[in-house]
């Protein structure tokens, strides 16, 4: 009677030791990082996970029917060079090779402009669907970094005057509805920096130049 | 003593082993509670459907993204393809191969430099303190400096860095072009083989590192592995806006 009720107590000490490894390994073996977001902060993620889903979705039918056009032409022994020459010109608008015009925002930045400030701002263009960016005539690329001190503050090396003038491609209410909002980035850079104000306008025509930087990697080996 | 060694040998064999496993019970109880991750965790009933429509949208988000990658693929075969013996389909097709290297739409091999960035470990005792969780302007300071040390390509979590890229906080997470990227979050960079040295020659690097590993406490490690490969971008490179200036001609040069 007395071995039976050791090997229960065994047994069920064993149970719940084999439910805690479990645990333990899983746990250490790193989760989706999502277990400590709130109920707010997962609708928000869930939000942006659906808008870029519908992007990419949209980005998978256009390729799609690229790849047919591509195909038919074949077929029909064309060499394809009207639409070779299209997605050419697409993609260095797109990369910053070749300048760009459209409707847009123009910011203006007075005041002690720092570099963080302009970083975040670029950072918010691009967020609310900026396709092309140029901060004091500059193009933005990714290498592209403004640096310096409020004052001589520069960008590709072109110092940046008071005010500064950041010109951005894309939908203008888009925008200005993101930068303007309430809360948005220019109430918290505003509040944050004394003295600096910033002041942003719809545009119907703007034109931002090519970069002058030279984007073909030299070093690192393309993966085809 | 000889008391003690006859006491010793009196206990029953099963009592030692129930006494050995609730030891390790203990012990693995500690590890369990100690290893919860170091940002606050919430209980609401509500957050489990939402972490699980999160969870199958970053699964139809992956298969898309590898959709994208492999009809950019076909298509660039394809067009090798019709060139036949044209000259200007072959000029085209070189300067297509050049635009895309250069829009971060291939993917690059080379000498590698990997950045972690992790919360603090005192998270847990100081829940609610922003200063000790990875933000996005930590990895857009990284991205950046890695840039600065002559970076050819970079990629956060596999989100490669490319000219329309945002990385934005959203609640205690991070978008990289409007993907989900959970921590720890590793910003991989391919170039020169003294990408190192020129980080950590870096004032500006130096003093972010002081900052906000020194007084804040967020863990970064460094790792330069021989050869790394940043993936190409697979997102949209659609423009709607955009348009070449009307004196603008389109070039075949890159």
């Amino acid at each position: 009677m007395r071995t039976r009720r050791s090997q229960i107590a065994l047994a069920a000490v064993a149970l719940v030791l084999g439910f805690l490894v479990v645990t333990q390994v899983r746990s250490q073996s790193g989760g989706t990082g999502l277990e400590d977001r709130s109920a707010q902060d997962l609708t928000l993620l869930v939000a942006n996970l659906n808008t870029r889903n519908d992007q990419l979705r949209g980005e998978v039918a256009d390729l799609g029917r690229q790849l047919d056009s591509i195909v038919a032409a074949q077929a029909r022994g064309d060499t394809s060079a009207g639409q070779l020459r299209a997605d050419l010109v697409h993609v260095r608008i797109w990369a910053g090779v070749d300048p760009a015009a459209g409707q847009g925002v123009r910011v203006m930045l007075r005041g002690p402009v720092t570099a963080v400030v302009i970083e975040d701002l670029v950072n918010e263009l691009r967020n609310a669907g900026a396709e092309a960016i140029a901060v004091g005539g500059v193009r933005i690329v990714p290498a592209t970094i403004a640096g310096g001190l409020p004052g001589s503050l520069s960008v590709e090396n072109t110092p940046l005057s008071d005010p500064v003038e950041v010109d951005a491609i894309g939908s203008s209410a888009t925008m200005t509805g993101t930068l303007t909002r309430a809360g948005g980035l220019v109430a918290q850079e505003m509040a944050t920096n004394d003295g600096l104000a910033i002041e942003v306008t719809p545009v119907d025509q703007l034109a931002v130049p090519a970069t002058t930087r030279d984007l073909v990697p030299r070093v690192a080996k393309p993966r085809l | 003593m000889s008391g003690v060694a006859t006491r010793m040998r009196s206990i029953p064999v099963w009592e030692i082993t129930l006494f050995l496993a609730l030891v390790s019970l203990g012990f693995l109880i500690a590890a369990q509670v100690r290893s919860e991750t170091p940002r606050v965790r919430y209980t609401s009933q509500e957050r489990a459907p939402l972490i699980e429509t999160a969870l199958g949208l970053q699964t139809q988000q992956n298969a898309l993204q590898a959709q994208i990658l492999d009809l950019r693929s076909r298509i660039a075969s394809a067009e090798v393809a019709t060139q036949g013996s044209s000259a200007i389909a072959t000029q085209l097709n070189d300067a297509l191969f050049q635009a895309r290297l250069a829009a971060g739409l291939t993917a690059l091999d080379g000498n590698g430099l990997v950045v972690q960035l992790e919360d603090a470990l005192q998270v847990s005792q100081a829940a609610g303190n922003a200063d000790l969780l990875v933000t996005g302007r930590d990895v857009r300071t990284t991205v950046e400096e890695l840039w600065l040390a002559g970076a050819e390509a970079v990629a956060v979590n596999d989100e490669r860095v490319v000219a329309t890229t945002s990385i934005i906080d959203i609640g205690g997470s991070l978008l990289v072009n409007s993907a989900y990227v959970a921590p720890p979050y590793q910003v991989n960079a391919v170039g020169p083989a003294d990408m190192y040295t020129q980080l950590a020659a870096s004032a500006s690097w130096v003093e972010f590192v002081t900052s906000r590993a020194g007084q804040n406490g967020i863990r970064i490690a460094i790792a330069q592995p021989s050869s790394l490969i940043i993936p190409a971008y697979a997102g949209s490179v659609s423009i709607r806006y955009a348009q070449p200036p009307a004196s603008a001609a389109p070039s075949a040069n890159p």
